[in-house]
């Protein structure tokens, strides 16, 4: 082992050695902490000597000493302060619909209202116009496990599937016929998306549009219920949910409901509604859950109401296997309650199994989960049948119910009997490209977008499903 | 703040909770008492009507709850002791009833093998 300092340097001091010593930096190099217990043994720390307070009280005995209490008592420690009550809970929901960092994209288009159901712009980018935001936003159509956070301003790809939809709703409107269709389709297609642009759509031709956010909040026993005396078999009321639902309703539909008027007086109501009023001022009385549902039948019987104009109306509903089954709620005598028998619910199957059908046209438009769904037999089977029975002649066996199977449920099949299935695929590779050329537009996905990235990213996805490509593509921490 | 049989509950209290903190009342007669009443099981006592903890006190009132529950426990104790059976003598003892070994681990005999049982 040589010697650290040659005899030479001591007795000349050389300029290297001098100021900055190799052993004066090693300290510096080590981490201020430790992670483990184990390092930190190897190199124990003196104890920091804390100065004593000579006025503190010294202990006057030592030894053993009787403990008073049965335990010891906890310290106190300092977590900083506690969230409020709903803070976390607010965090977590929060929809950002704009960030400020991505790149504005230049040749993005404000969306118009013909653009949807154009199928010229199929594989088109669009921005949503800031009043639409608004809208959407007030009916809670966003959600906030969607990316709308990460570019400039909210803006939606027209797919095939989006021409096709918004078609059968221009065409059932324009026949005062309802629309009747169940969007379905693998994880992460983009089905609540495509309920986005059915409400888009609705809102900038003037519809009236009610949406359920998410089905289970209907059934999952969390909100109050009541049964409806009168009814039999006996239904019930879920006043606190109408109350939200009418207070969003409100809000998203303000222009169309000024200028939609009442059919009938309402004398029931808390405030007298006489014909001729405006529905936002309807709408408007609802402000206790004691007296919302009223208001509730009181607006539905009003758009409901024949021989008087009404505009096109749009109801839509995410999450359709909650109500397909028996909700959790009980009814007095300890039974299950069926999800048809809650009131509210029951005017969405109604519409869906086209019992009923809205006067001045319209759409029902319900999209199936694939990350938060209990399992539903009959439904499975009924959509899967549906399919089957639409395409063309021969192309697909129609599957049939597993004879030894008990849990299928009569009164879903007669829902779902008739409705039109519309299965939400992957894109395809020009609507991927499109969407890819938005993504590098706006800043997000740094790197030339040819063919072979658009393959590369289009089969990453599994072949083209939008929210996989997304994860590809942009969720990555590639710097 | 709610009260339900004369005990003052807080308002963020779950009414499913405030139910079973009853002696003798277990989730099964909570969740049929929940039913029976149309109150969904996530209700908090604030969001209950008045009427509602009214007819909720008139129904815990009829019930075998609390000291009637437990003053049948502490019968049906006291006539194994008066009839000089040896589950009434092990349970005057405080000692385990049914049989146990007594070397160690007794706890819940001394706590709950009285002939006037509290729990």
């Amino acid at each position: 082992m040589s010697a650290s300092k040659c005899l030479r340097c001591l007795v000349r001091p050389s300029p290297t050695t001098l100021p900055v010593s190799v052993p004066q930096h090693v300290p510096k190099n080590i981490a201020p902490f430790s992670t483990t217990g184990a390092k930190a043994g190897q190199n124990p720390k003196p104890a920091p000597s804390v100065p004593k307070n000579p006025n503190a009280l010294q202990p006057y005995r030592s030894g053993k000493k009787m403990t008073l209490s049965k335990f010891k008592k906890n310290k106190v420690i300092d977590r900083g302060k506690a969230p409020l009550p709903g803070e976390r809970k607010a965090w977590r929901k929060r929809i950002s619909l704009s960030n400020d960092n991505a790149l504005p994209v230049p040749w993005l288009t404000q969306m118009r209202p013909g653009d949807m159901a154009d199928s010229g712009n199929v594989a088109k980018v669009f921005s949503l116009p800031a009043g639409l935001q608004d809208q959407l936003r007030a009916c809670e159509a966003f959600k906030p496990t969607q990316s709308w956070n990460m570019f400039r301003t909210p803006s939606v790809l027209v797919r095939n599937e989006t021409v096709d939809v918004m078609g059968r709703m221009q065409q059932a409107a324009g026949e005062n016929k309802t629309a009747r269709l169940v969007l379905t389709g693998d994880k992460f297609t983009g089905k609540s998306l495509m309920l986005l642009q059915a409400m888009a759509h609705a809102y900038l031709n003037e519809w009236i549009v009610i949406h359920v956010p998410d089905a289970q909040e209907l059934t999952t026993a969390s909100t109050e219920y009541a049964p409806i005396p009168g009814t039999d078999p006996v239904q019930y009321m879920q006043p606190n949910y109408v109350l939200k639902l009418i207070q969003n309703f409100r809000k998203a539909n303000e222009a169309v409901l000024s200028k939609t008027y009442t059919a009938t007086a309402h004398p029931e109501l808390p405030q007298n509604i006489t014909v001729n009023t405006p529905l936002l001022n309807l709408c408007q009385t609802a402000k206790e859950p004691e007296g919302a549902w009223v208001v509730f039948r009181a607006l539905w019987n009003e758009l409901m109401a024949k021989n008087v104009p009404r505009p096109p109306i749009l109801f839509t509903l995410d999450g359709l296997a909650h109500i397909m089954k028996m909700s959790d709620y009980r009814s007095p005598s300890f039974e299950l309650i069926h999800s048809h028998d809650l009131a509210f619910v029951r005017h969405f199957t109604e519409l869906l199994a086209g019992n009923t059908s809205f006067p001045g046209g319209g759409a029902v438009i319900a999209a199936t989960s694939r990350s938060n769904a209990p399992r539903v037999p009959s439904m499975e089977l009924v959509l899967a049948q549906r399919e089957a029975e639409q395409a063309p002649r021969g192309a697909a066996e129609v599957p049939q119910p597993d004879p030894f199977f008990r849990g299928y449920d009569k009164r879903v099949e007669s829902v779902l009997r008739s409705v039109d299935v519309v299965r939400v695929n992957g894109a395809s590779k020009p609507e991927a490209r499109s969407l890819m050329e938005y993504w590098a537009a706006s800043g997000l996905l740094r790197d030339t977008v040819d063919e072979k990235l658009v393959t590369e990213k289009w089969a990453l996805g599994g072949n083209g499903v939008l929210g996989e490509m997304e994860r590809a593509a942009l969720m990555t921490m590639r710097i | 703040m709610v009260f339900i049989l004369g005990v003052n509950f807080h308002a963020q209290k779950l009414v499913k909770k405030a139910l079973e903190s009853f002696y003798a009342l277990g989730p099964q007669t909570s969740a049929r008492i929940l039913a029976k009443y149309c109150i969904h099981p996530r209700a908090k006592m604030g969001s209950l009507q008045p009427k509602t903890v009214t007819a909720l006190t008139a129904e815990l009132s009829t019930m075998t709850i609390e000291n009637d529950a437990r003053k049948i426990i502490q019968d049906n104790i006291r006539r194994l002791r008066d009839m000089g059976a040896y589950r009434g003598r092990r349970h005057a003892m405080g000692l385990p009833v049914r049989g146990q070994r007594t070397r160690n681990q007794i706890q819940t005999a001394r706590k709950l093998n009285k002939i006037e049982r509290k729990g």
